[in-house]
């Protein structure tokens, strides 16, 4: 079933795009597909502290590699009626205010050190690498052409992160505390 | 029967009213099986739309994040439900994202746009919402369950509405007939009601045409009764004025002036026998009895009865010696015999043998008594008439022969006189009538009774005579005189105490049934008037005397003879010169 007849192929690429799509964004890519979803997360994200008033911060922690595209996609989302604000961080310092965080770093090692500094904080932790201790609570990964993502749901739930179960039946794969 | 009737009266259309009331309760089965239908279509319908919530929410992510694979495994997965035809997620801008169809065309390629046409299809949508905003939408359609099975479903309502309805109709029916049978009913005690009436009516005409015949009976014996006397009565006269009409002629020898003379007398002292069994069957003779010898008795009637049986019957008599005596009235004795043996003689107009018996007996109170039988060899009584023989009026012989009293006399003569009387007989071999008498207590022979001197001379004194009749009371003067009284005649009451008051007399004589003032309320004013005066009455028979008594006056009976008034006037101013040997402050 999965990636199941043609017409369902592309009708997943017409959603791709159609979720992608942003008003400045003319071409979909893997970057502006996870820009988007990123921008997406905290609708499946609970705090154990409620994020009280103000906007939801999306932080960039280390290296931006979206650019105009988070800012974009950011720009017309809204998780409980509230805004989504994109902070850049050089490093965790500062990133307690942080509800979300893309976490990279020049090397794993150093994306690892960054999300050693985050570990059991509320800050949900995405990565773009997958390896060992550099990936985040979620990390994607491209799966047949598509952004996909891995849910390590045994970290959040360390960070007394919930997520939302709507949310593990999408991910490719779920870990899960023992 | 009435407040059946008055109910059935309210409610006249009780069939109608059952029709209607089971014609509303399928109406109500049919109500609620609507109503439980449409329910059961608004459930299916939220049941639908919470299944499109549900998916809904569950798509929110892979709407979300485009993921197609697990959209479809959503879509798919409500596919298990056979009903469910068709569902399919849109995205943001109503394009469908992931779709799941049990026919082509079921699904509208657009969110909003038509879908092929359907029966029995429901469709809901949902919109697909993250965080409060909407990123999408979802359409399910749902085939209804088929009608078969719905009314499967509501067969069981339905069965029950029909049941509820038949037994309101039967009821109505049944009540229906109730009426009816109420209406027979009333009008059965009306019919009822109606014969009944008749029945009286007729009840009624009954008791009158009963009273008819009885009246007409009445007449009838009557008619037998006066038929009767009248011939026998026209016979006596016959003689008595026969012989009336010799003595008047002149230059009639002595023998023969005697002879006819004799023979009114004789013929009198019948008639008045023959009134005297009138009033023994009416029981209202006043009897003389004497203490007798049957066998003289019928000793001494030997002559009368061979003339009165006549020649073709033979009259045998077989008399048992030593009879004890009794004590009875000796012409109804002799009346009764006479009675017995002419109808004796009537049953036998051939001839044949009449046998007059006497033995001892016994009555059935274990008295003793004689029996005096009569026997007849003639042709018997029939059963049923012998169970009448001695009913007052009843005969058996065409008017003028016989007066239907004789029997009856001899029965009323027995009873009075403290005996019975049996018949026995059988149809072609004679009857025997015997009378059982009882015997005197004293049995001692009676003084023969004194022939009265009729002719005995020194009589004198005053005598009163009062009848409102001219002829007795001439006779009873000429009477009276001819004893050697001197006599005063009146003709009633008031005038006879006019005449007491002015006069002093030694005797009245006086009727009893006279017009104004009868001679028993005479009787008492001259007591008052003149205490100790010796007062006779005479009657010939009189109501009052039968039911009060005479109060110890004497009386004469008519008709009398001249030695019977003799006597009675000899014996009341006897008494009463004893009475006068007294000194009385009247003289």
């Amino acid at each position: 079933m999965r990636g199941g007849g043609p017409l369902a192929k592309g009708m997943a690429v017409l959603a791709a795009a159609a979720l992608a799509c942003a008003p400045a964004a003319a071409q979909p890519s893997d970057m502006a597909v996870k820009a988007a979803f990123l921008t997406k997360f905290p609708a499946y994200v609970s705090w154990p502290r409620p994020p009280a008033g103000g906007a939801l911060n999306l932080c960039l922690i280390g290296t931006d590699p979206f650019g105009g595209l988070i800012d974009a996609a950011a720009r017309g989302q809204q998780v409980d009626g509230r805004p989504i604000a994109v902070r850049r961080l050089p490093g965790t310092d500062g990133a307690d205010a942080c509800h979300i965080a893309f976490v990279q770093g020049p090397s794993d090692a150093r994306t690892a050190q960054m999300l050693q500094a985050l570990r059991g904080k509320p800050v949900l932790t995405v990565t773009d690498s997958r390896g060992g201790a550099a990936r985040g609570m979620i990390f994607f990964v491209v799966d047949g052409g598509r952004v996909r993502f891995h849910i390590d749901q045994a970290a959040a739930q360390q960070s007394g992160l919930g997520l939302s179960s709507r949310l593990l039946a999408i991910a490719l794969s779920v870990r899960t505390a023992r | 029967m009435r407040p059946l009737t008055r109910l059935a009266g309210r409610w006249p259309n009780m069939p109608i009213a059952g029709a209607l009331l089971a014609l509303l309760l399928l109406l109500a089965g049919v109500g609620v099986i609507v109503v439980s239908a449409r329910n059961n279509v608004a459930l299916k319908r939220q049941e639908t739309q919470v299944q499109a919530q549900i998916l809904a929410a569950s798509v929110t992510a892979a709407l979300d994040f485009g993921d197609v694979a697990t959209a479809r495994q959503s879509v798919e997965a409500l596919g298990v439900n056979r009903q469910v035809v068709a569902a399919g997620v849109y995205d943001k801008q109503g394009n469908l994202f992931a779709g799941y169809s049990r026919g082509s065309g079921l699904l509208p390629p657009r969110f909003g746009a038509p879908a092929r046409r359907g029966a029995n299809m429901l469709e809901a949508s949902a919109a697909v919402e993250r965080g409060g905003t909407r990123i999408g939408s979802v359409y399910l359609r749902v085939q209804r369950e088929p009608v078969s099975r719905r009314l499967a479903r509501f067969s069981l309502i339905g069965l029950l509405a029909v049941m509820a309805a038949l037994v309101a109709l039967v009821l109505g029916i049944a009540h229906g007939a109730l009426r009816r049978a109420n209406r027979e009913l009333e009008e059965r005690a009306e019919a009822l009601g109606r014969a009944y009436a008749e029945l009286q009516v007729q009840v009624e005409e009954r008791a009158r045409a009963e009273e008819e015949l009885r009246q007409a009976q009445k007449m009838q014996a009557l008619g037998q009764l006066t038929g009767g006397i009248a011939h026998d009565f026209n016979n006596l006269l016959t003689v008595i004025q026969g012989s009336a009409d010799i003595l008047r002629r002149p230059g009639l020898d002595e023998a023969k002036r005697l002879r006819f003379a004799e023979a009114i007398v004789k013929t009198a002292g019948r008639a008045a026998a023959l009134t005297g069994q009138l009033l023994t069957f009416a029981r209202r003779q006043p009897l003389k009895p004497r203490s007798i010898d049957l066998n003289a008795q019928i000793e001494g009637m030997a002559d009368l009865l061979d003339r009165t049986i006549g020649e073709r019957v033979a009259v045998r008599t077989d008399l048992a010696p030593g009879l004890c005596r009794i004590e009875v009235d000796p012409a109804q004795l002799e009346a009764a015999i006479l009675n017995i043996c002419v109808n004796a003689r009537d049953a036998m107009p051939d001839g044949g043998t009449l046998t007059i018996a006497t033995s001892d007996a016994e009555l059935a109170d274990g008295r003793r008594a004689v029996a005096l039988a009569v026997t007849d060899s003639g042709s018997g009584i029939e059963p049923e008439v012998l169970a009448r023989v001695f009913e007052p009026f009843f005969t058996t012989k065409s008017v003028g022969k016989g007066t239907g009293l004789g029997l009856s006399q001899v029965y009323g003569f027995a009873a009075q006189s403290g005996g019975e009387t049996k018949v026995a007989s059988e149809p072609g071999a004679g009857t025997t009538v015997t009378l059982l008498l009882p015997c005197n207590a004293n049995s001692a022979p009676d003084e023969p009774a004194a022939t009265p001197e009729a002719t005995r001379d020194g009589r004198s004194g005053h005598i009163l005579v009062v009848d409102d009749n001219d002829e007795v009371g001439v006779l009873a003067e000429a009477l009276c005189a001819e004893l050697g009284y001197r006599v005063s005649r009146v003709r009633s009451g008031p005038e006879a105490l006019a005449a007491a008051g002015s006069t002093r007399f030694d005797a009245v004589f006086t009727d009893v049934v006279m017009p104004g003032m009868t001679g028993l309320e005479l009787a008492d004013a001259l007591r008052e008037l003149t205490p100790g005066l010796p007062i006779i009455l005479a009657t010939g028979f009189s109501d009052e005397i039968a039911r009060q008594g005479t109060g110890g006056l004497p009386v004469v009976y008519k008709p009398y003879r001249l030695e019977t008034l003799a006597e009675a006037l000899d014996a009341a101013m006897g008494t009463t010169e004893t009475g006068k040997a007294a000194p009385s402050p009247g003289t």
